[in-house]
């Protein structure tokens, strides 16, 4: 990373230990909003965060933003910050207006609205980060080429739902809606470069959460006292903390070889060969880790997080959540499968050998 | 507390890199074709063939980052590695060599005298001196501090009795690095009064005897030790500071890639076989089993570039270790649901043969090199737990 890049993660994460934290996220659920927090994210530009200065945007790296998507997740950050920034990539790459206010990318890895003539229609059930207010960006289909429509808030049929984290996911109903732009065809974008991103995105936020989870959870078998000793001192619990830490550590390998390989690829939503494998990798390994990691903290924590007061079930009801979206691992790992016979049927590894593949 | 993050750095692969991988990936798929070996799996440790070992040392891939004095090439612990993941996933019969290359040689590198370097390093890169490990006991396993084997001071050297265990490939080595009590035992500080030797296994009063195992070779032996006589420069580093040489080595043993590529072979079989008809569910195991050795490789070779910062990363490669360990066994139950595993023998079916091999050695792989309940030991330690 850029020394820059270091310089605004430092900030982002001062910002997010001063104004986060397990209670501001828990009346956020219940209905006390953080204003503080929404204010100060906004007011350090942090959903600009992969918008180039031309743009007015703060023209972080691509790992950058990944990186304080993860932090951000560590915090189980009760504002759209995350979607903000995506969509704000979004109008970027497509030549838009970026937001100045909360965005969300209406999209959630399924099919595409469809343009025709300048209106809108389709239906997306599971658009993540649609709050009131807030500018809806959606890719849509051109007769299979993409373009980029935004919305205002109030101008659209909006069922307001909730993750299972108590995260705002929206169906939004868009029947010959008129934008408030429309970019021409996007170059270099398509539909499974936008599910790939996004894929990566909540990649990276399960493994935030899975840093949490395990940071939690030493803290707590420390501390807590039973039989005499502290948990800790069980080997029956070391042996579930040190399972909690290898997935959190594959789960970092996969999802920082990802982000690494999207950083130097020129085109970051174009869904080609050379980015699937390792974010389907990212993906695989983030959700398939997401049972073991909850398990294991739970047990370990016993009741206590059980409650809704203490803060582990903040981050294991958004790894639940998330590893479903964009493609859960039984869809990546699906087509990891495919992929790989395919390209051993097609001739397309050195020596027909799967390690061929493995190994690029 | 700070997060606990574990990060893993990209290793830097340069052109001499990929050169590398692509001279080793042709001579074995060469060697494959005039059938000088059989892919075998789990071959680190089952396939024995020092003709083999020989090969590779002309040309030049054993020892490869030690110094030139020395039969090396000084090149880096990446390029190594880059030969050591295509010997694995290719089935080669590397056992011979495999221990004094990964251990003895950079252990004799950093505590042996200066003529044992000279002597000794130069053949084991040619291939022709092999190094087996003395470190378990028939009373000791897990609990290495409890090694019974004693060494006595005598002029001129020292007299080394006892009995080593489940020493892989001793039978075809000439040396043998053994642990031994050099100092009194006390109970407070275990792990002092250790000292290690190497020992040159044609010395008088050595036994070493075959042990058959449940896959039906006779890979690892139990060496027995009467009296025999080593000279002074047969220890290796300082008398007594044998525990902390240990130690110091296991990252490097730990997070290689030979801790989740053991059944490899097996899996590469599968999916060939069943490349042109994998759909649906069968495509999602394959699928979901190759992101994690990705993952795993991602871990490995991030602990390398850490090893390469001068860092520790005891906890990371232990990590690697338990993680990896226990892939290579679940590869293989979860190849079982396409690919039942029932008779011994293969009838020439070549997967089937993979298949069943890897099932019947597969308890090994979360014992060796320190259990996976040791491992976890120690990642609990690094965690601030114990």
């Amino acid at each position: 990373m850029e020394q820059t890049d270091q310089l605004i993660l430092d900030t982002a994460r001062r910002l997010f230990s001063d104004h986060s934290g397990a209670e501001v996220v828990n009346r956020a659920e219940i209905g006390q909003p953080p204003e503080a927090l929404c204010d100060a994210v906004m007011a350090a530009g942090l959903p600009l965060a992969w918008v180039s200065e031309n743009a007015g945007g703060v023209g972080g790296s691509l790992a950058l933003g990944f990186n304080l998507i993860r932090e951000a997740a560590s915090f189980a950050m009760p504002v759209p910050l995350v979607e903000t920034m995506v969509a704000n990539l979004v109008l970027a790459e497509s030549g838009l207006e970026v937001a100045d206010s909360w965005a969300a990318l209406v999209f959630d890895g399924g099919q595409l609205p469809v343009v025709d003539n300048g209106t809108v229609t389709g239906v997306v059930n599971n658009a993540p980060g649609v709050v009131s207010g807030s500018l809806l960006v959606v890719p849509v289909s051109d007769r299979g080429l993409i373009r980029v429509a935004t919305f205002a808030f109030d101008s659209l049929a909006i069922e307001e739902c909730e993750s299972l984290a108590g995260e705002s996911r929206a169906r939004v109903i868009l029947e010959n809606a008129v934008p408030v732009q429309l970019s021409p065809v996007v170059d270099n974008m398509t539909e499974d470069g936008l599910r790939q991103f996004c894929a990566l995105v909540r990649a990276s936020q399960i493994a935030g959460a899975f840093e949490k989870i395990t940071e939690l959870t030493v803290g707590y078998v420390k501390e807590r006292q039973q039989f005499g000793r502290p948990l800790g001192k069980f080997q029956a619990i070391q042996h579930k903390v040190a399972d909690i830490a290898g997935e959190s550590a594959l789960a970092n390998a996969a999802v920082e070889q990802a982000i690494r390989m999207l950083s130097e690829h020129p085109e970051p939503f174009s869904g080609d060969n050379v980015a699937f494998l390792p974010v389907a990798t990212a993906k695989v390994v983030t959700s398939e880790g997401a049972a073991t990691v909850s398990r294991l903290a739970h047990q370990s924590h016993g009741a206590m997080g059980f409650s809704f007061e203490y803060p582990l079930q903040q981050y294991s009801r958004r790894i639940w959540s998330w590893r479903e979206e964009y493609g859960s691992e039984f869809y990546w790992s699906e087509r990891i499968g495919k992929s790989v016979a395919n390209d051993i049927c097609h001739g397309r590894a050195e020596g027909g050998q799967v390690w061929d593949i493995v190994s690029r | 507390m700070d997060s606990i993050r574990f990060n893993f750095p990209a290793p830097v692969i340069d052109e001499s890199v990929d050169r590398l991988r692509k001279d080793v990936r042709s001579f074995l798929q060469e060697e494959s074709r005039n059938g000088s070996f059989r892919p075998g799996t789990d071959c680190w440790c089952a396939g024995i063939d020092p003709e083999f070992s020989r090969k590779l040392g002309q040309h030049g891939w054993i020892g490869v980052t030690w110094p030139k004095q020395y039969g090396g090439r000084e090149l880096s612990a990446l390029h190594r590695y880059v030969i050591t993941e295509e010997l694995l996933v290719a089935g080669a019969p590397v056992h011979a060599h495999w221990i004094a290359d990964r251990q003895s040689g950079p252990l004799i590198l950093a505590t042996g005298s200066e003529e044992m370097k000279q002597s000794i390093l130069p053949r084991i890169a040619a291939g022709e001196c092999f190094v087996a490990l003395g470190l378990s006991e028939p009373e000791s396993g897990s609990d290495l501090a409890s090694v019974r084997t004693r060494a006595h001071r005598v002029e001129g050297g020292w007299e080394i009795t006892g009995t080593k265990l489940w020493s892989s490939g001793a039978q075809s080595c000439q040396y043998m690095t053994v642990l031994a009590r050099t100092g009194e035992r006390n109970e407070k500080k275990r792990h002092e009064g250790l000292t290690q030797f190497l020992v040159p296994l044609d010395s008088p009063g050595v036994t070493v005897r075959g042990i058959r195992d449940m896959s039906g070779v006779e890979h690892f032996n139990e060496s027995h030790f009467e009296k025999v006589f080593v000279a002074d420069d047969a220890v290796l580093g300082a008398v007594g500071e044998g525990w902390k040489q240990i130690t110091s080595e296991l990252a490097l043993e730990r997070s290689g890639p030979e801790r989740f590529l053991s059944t490899f072979i097996a899996l590469e079989k599968a999916i060939q076989q069943g490349a042109a008809s994998m759909e649906g569910h069968q495509a999602r195991v394959i699928g979901s089993i190759l992101a994690r050795i990705r993952a795993l490789r991602a871990m490995s070779l991030g602990v390398a570039a850490l090893l390469g910062q001068g860092q520790s990363p005891d906890v990371e490669a232990a990590l690697v270790k338990d993680l990896g360990t226990r892939l290579e066994q679940d590869i293989i139950e979860r190849l079982r649901e396409f690919w039942p595993i029932q008779l011994k023998q293969n009838f020439g079916d070549e997967l089937h043969y993979l298949l069943s091999d890897s099932l019947l050695r597969q308890p090994s792989f979360t014992l060796r090199g320190g259990t996976n309940e040791v491992l976890k030991g120690i990642v609990a330690r690094g965690l601030g737990l114990r």
